[in-house]
């Protein structure tokens, strides 16, 4: 479903060169709930917006679906968005003007879907997030779960092929936070390939697959001399 | 099309929104009145004359001390007018149109008819219709023997010439659907027979659209104790040099005279309109720096909106608009907006031309004028939000995740 290999991400100014991403290579499966965690500023975000389609790559290759992604056009990557992915943002990224249902509405309208199939789909996917009755409501007007929870509604509205997740919960108390964990494990379950970037380890631990991403490099944490030499240290102090 | 989503957009900026509907509103209003305006006041420069403009000249005299034998002065200068090189002909007249000065009368269809049928302005002058340049549509010109000498006749109608030339207009007003030849006219107790129609010959001052053409030639010459100017004709090209010599001319004829107007036609249509013409560039100016005052309205508008919604285009992107879909958004936004500011102001148009035909005597705005000017505001802040629509389109999805 998505495969990096040897995917590099260049931040260049006039004076220094920074890796953002260096020899990255992944390879998600179809129907996989991944959880990709590491420190801040490791690259995991970088990762979740090149895999999104949200930025370009400077190196390597990426293929989402089957298809090689480098050469496609704007237009090309906005249909790729559009259909095949579905985005969970950490900041919800609900449109404040709009209701509920006029946000789950937005990626559809991109794909010139007809209103009563619109409709149709939109409902299913409140329904599904236990939100249809407030389909009326402003994001102004949930709490920060609900409003997650349309967020989700909106990812699954369009049927995407796999969904990315950014610190879905990273917003959320506890409790709200097990209540979307729950929901994208019951997504997952139905059949959904899902790439979620967390720092929580519990919600990582949830998930099928880790992956860690450690200075712009996926890394196995068992062979890594850094990780070593830090549960070292942490083993000497304690 | 996301007309629903974008008016609940709008609807939760109200203020805003308004303001830019207010401003399309009354910048529709006042331009639909003044581009109308402008349209009456080229009409209006446009009049014709029914002269040859392009040929004629004109110099009023004025004497000083006595002026002893008229007649013969007048066929004195005239003759010497005429033998200036260039010169077509040279006549005495006692008004142009669009000359300011105006000699009328009223025109009745029967000595005893109590009130007259309608005021018309009476050209006198030697060979008019042939100097002039006027288009004689219908009967004949005056013969020679038919003229006489203004002065002679002055007081006595029964001495007036008994026939007269009338213009189109006049006919038609007098005599609908009737041939106007031979038909009998009485200026005062003066009967006229109409021996000649001529297409056009405007009045020297401008009333109103219908009685502007209703003029009268008599075969009457006239000098200038009678207030009279030379009108001199000639080619285009010729009209320069002409007045010089018939000046000189004329001062050598008299050096006791001095010239209060020493002019082309085109210089007197320029001065009768001069008044039009700056109204004409005030209205324009006023619509040019109504409209740049409101494409800028919604410069800034859209600028700020896209500063202010810079995530949620991020998000857009996001969640797969192309580019092309962000740009419409904004000119579908746009277009709403000017649709509710142009429905508001064609209401405020027709209250203002109310207003103006009440108290301004204006006539009722066309309806055409409505969709030119909703046209024009249409095109106007589709192109004003271009640009802030395309910075929009530049907003890179990532932006989503990072802000």
């Amino acid at each position: 479903m998505l495969k990096m290999s040897h995917l590099a991400k260049v931040y260049r100014t006039e004076v220094v060169e920074t890796y953002a991403l260096r020899d990255f290579n992944i390879n998600v499966k179809e129907g996989e709930f991944v959880a990709v965690t590491g420190p801040s500023g490791s690259g995991k975000t970088t990762f979740l917006t090149i895999a999104g389609l949200l930025e370009t790559f400077t190196g390597g290759e990426y293929h989402l679906d089957g298809v090689e992604v480098s050469k496609l056009d704007d237009n090309a990557r906005s249909r790729i968005r559009n259909e095949k992915i579905g985005f969970i943002f950490q900041a919800f990224n609900l449109i404040p003007d709009l209701n509920v249902f006029d946000n789950v509405e937005v990626p559809l309208r991109y794909r010139g879907m007809k209103a009563a199939e619109r409709k149709q789909r939109i409902m299913d996917a409140l329904e599904r997030v236990g939100l249809a009755s407030r389909a009326k409501h402003y994001p102004a007007e949930l709490s920060g779960g609900q409003q997650q929870r349309v967020a989700i509604a909106r990812a699954l509205a369009g049927s995407p092929r796999l969904l990315l997740a950014d610190e879905p919960t990273g917003n959320l108390d506890t409790q709200m936070a097990r209540g979307v964990m729950e929901l994208l494990e019951e997504i997952h379950r139905e059949g959904a390939t899902i790439v979620m970037v967390t720092h929580d380890p519990e919600l990582a631990a949830r998930a099928q697959r880790n992956v860690h991403v450690i200075d712009g490099q996926v890394v196995d944490l068992a062979e890594d001399p850094r990780f070593h030499a830090a549960s070292h240290l942490a083993d000497t102090a304690s | 099309m996301e007309i629903r989503p974008i008016l609940s957009t709008l609807r939760r900026h109200k203020v805003t929104a308004t303001l830019v509907i207010l401003e399309i509103a009354l910048t529709c209003a006042i331009v639909c009145n003044a581009i109308f305006l402008i349209g009456q006041r080229l009409d209006h420069i446009d009049l014709p004359s029914g002269v040859a403009e392009s040929e004629l000249m004109q110099i009023i005299p004025v004497g000083i001390g006595k002026q002893a034998d008229s007649h013969a002065r007048a066929t004195a200068d005239l003759a010497a007018l005429r033998q200036i090189p260039g010169v077509t002909g040279a006549t005495m007249a006692n008004q142009l149109p669009f000359g300011n000065q105006s000699w009328n009368s009223s025109i009745r269809l029967s000595p005893d008819q109590k009130l007259p049928s309608l005021n018309s302005t009476i050209y006198y002058g030697q060979d008019v219709v042939r100097i002039y340049g006027l288009d004689l549509i219908a009967g004949r010109n005056f013969q020679d023997d038919e003229y006489k000498w203004w002065d002679d006749t002055a007081g006595d109608d029964s001495l007036s010439p008994h026939v007269g030339i009338v213009t189109q207009a006049l006919a038609r007003k007098l005599f609908p659907n009737e041939n106007p030849l031979g038909k009998t006219i009485w200026q005062g107790t003066n009967n006229i027979q109409i021996i000649g129609v001529v297409r056009t010959l405007t009045r020297p001052n401008l009333r109103d659209v219908e009685s502007n053409g209703y003029s009268i030639i008599m075969p009457l010459r006239v000098t200038m104790g009678n207030f009279a100017g030379f009108v001199l004709r000639s080619r285009p090209q010729d009209r320069a040099r002409v007045l010089d010599e018939a000046v000189a001319t004329l001062r050598k004829q008299d050096p006791r005279r001095v010239f209060t107007e020493k002019r082309t036609y085109d210089e007197i249509r320029k001065k009768f309109f001069a008044g039009d013409r700056s109204m004409t560039v005030l209205l324009a100016t006023v619509c040019a720096a109504l409209l740049i005052v409101t494409a800028l309205g919604i410069v800034g508008l859209g600028s700020f909106w896209v500063a202010q919604r810079r995530r949620q285009i991020g998000v857009r992107r996001a969640l797969g608009a192309r580019r092309i879909d962000i740009v419409r958004y904004f000119q579908t936004e746009n277009f709403l907006l000017a649709t509710i500011g142009i429905a508001l102001g064609m209401v405020l148009a027709y209250g203002i031309n109310l207003l103006l035909m009440v108290h301004y005597e204006l006539p009722r705005l066309p309806f055409i004028y409505l969709p030119a000017g909703a046209a024009l505001l249409w095109l106007l802040g589709q192109a004003a939000v271009l640009g802030p629509a395309l910075r929009a389109a530049s907003v890179p999805p990532v932006v989503a995740t990072r802000g």
